[in-house]
């Protein structure tokens, strides 16, 4: 039984944020690959993806505001930034992506313009529900190493 | 081996399932054991993905180098180094994926080539073979398709 209500608060919103959509197994992945050695890795790559995806997302914005768009010039930087955002498992992101790519194929730039709005908010209600866990996980880190037996 | 989620939790079906995955998966990634040493060229445009990629070698050992264009990465292998794998993303700055692949292939280099790119569509995929990848995949880099190319690359 977990008796630590922190503990359990984490888990039970790590759960939720695979439960509702929001991460794939590949969120896992990268939870394999943290340590001892990496104990902040996972929220290391998140901020680093964020930083590096926000250039992208400028570009898109600049990109659909030109007149008249150019699709293939913005299937480019949506290719990029699939791509950037699989890498953290971000699920709903990666299917606005595949989605506004779809758009850019068929050359509807309304379709192209909504879905672009939509995946702006999915990628801002991610960062924010991930900040929210990982300024869990760093309270419970230093608790879980002190109480280690020794 | 300890589950993921704390066992205070009613497991779900589901959670039971998520567990089962997750193990598999560690086992995957924890039972290759590198014989000989190995390297790696990680070609990745987006940061995010090189560093993932990059790590992902290094936690099975390989000794990896990465450069975030095509241009780079010719010139890297023009100098001599080599590499065991490359890994070579489809898009990136400077020289593409496809022709970087074509132009590391022209310079005699018959290593394993990996080519990954964010969407795999039928089209794209004959276009990395036909540049001259050996394997192509879509992102993200899993130990999936990493440890049996691993496994080959170090005769096992």
């Amino acid at each position: 039984m977990e008796r630590n209500p922190m503990r359990r608060q984490l888990a039970s919103l790590r759960k939720s944020l695979f439960d509702q959509g929001y991460l794939d197994e590949q969120f896992m992945e990268l939870e394999q690959l943290q340590d001892d050695a990496n104990p902040n890795f996972v929220e290391e790559v998140v901020t680093l993806y964020y930083r590096d995806s926000a250039r992208l997302i400028l570009n898109l914005d600049h990109a659909l505001e030109r007149r008249p768009l150019d699709f293939s010039k913005l299937d480019g930087l949506m290719h990029q930034f699939k791509g950037s955002s699989s890498s953290i498992g971000a699920k709903k992101v990666k299917a606005e992506s595949t989605l506004f790519r779809e758009y850019c194929k068929y050359g509807n730039a309304e379709g192209c313009m909504r879905t672009f709005q939509q995946l702006k908010k999915e990628y801002a209600t991610l960062r924010k529900k991930l900040e929210t866990y990982f300024q869990l996980a760093r309270q419970i880190g230093p608790m879980e190493s002190a109480n280690r037996p020794k | 081996m300890a589950p993921t989620l704390p066992s205070g939790d009613q497991a779900s079906d589901q959670d039971n399932w998520d567990n089962g995955r997750l193990a598999h998966k560690r086992q995957l990634l924890t039972e290759i054991v590198l014989r000989n040493r190995l390297t790696a060229l990680v070609v990745g445009g987006d940061t995010t993905c090189r560093v993932l990629e990059q790590l992902l070698l290094r936690s099975y050992g390989v000794q990896t180098q990465g450069v975030d264009n095509g241009r780079d990465a010719i010139a890297l292998i023009a100098s001599g180094v080599k590499f065991n794998l490359i890994i070579i993303d489809m898009i990136l700055s400077v020289l593409n994926g496809l022709e970087a692949t074509r132009q590391i292939r022209d310079m005699g280099v018959h290593c394993k080539m990996l080519g990954v790119t964010a969407c795999s569509g039928e089209s794209e995929r004959q276009a990395f073979l036909a540049a001259g990848v050996d394997v192509f995949i879509e992102k993200p880099l899993d130990p999936e398709h990493l440890v049996p190319i691993l496994r080959e690359l170090d005769g096992q």
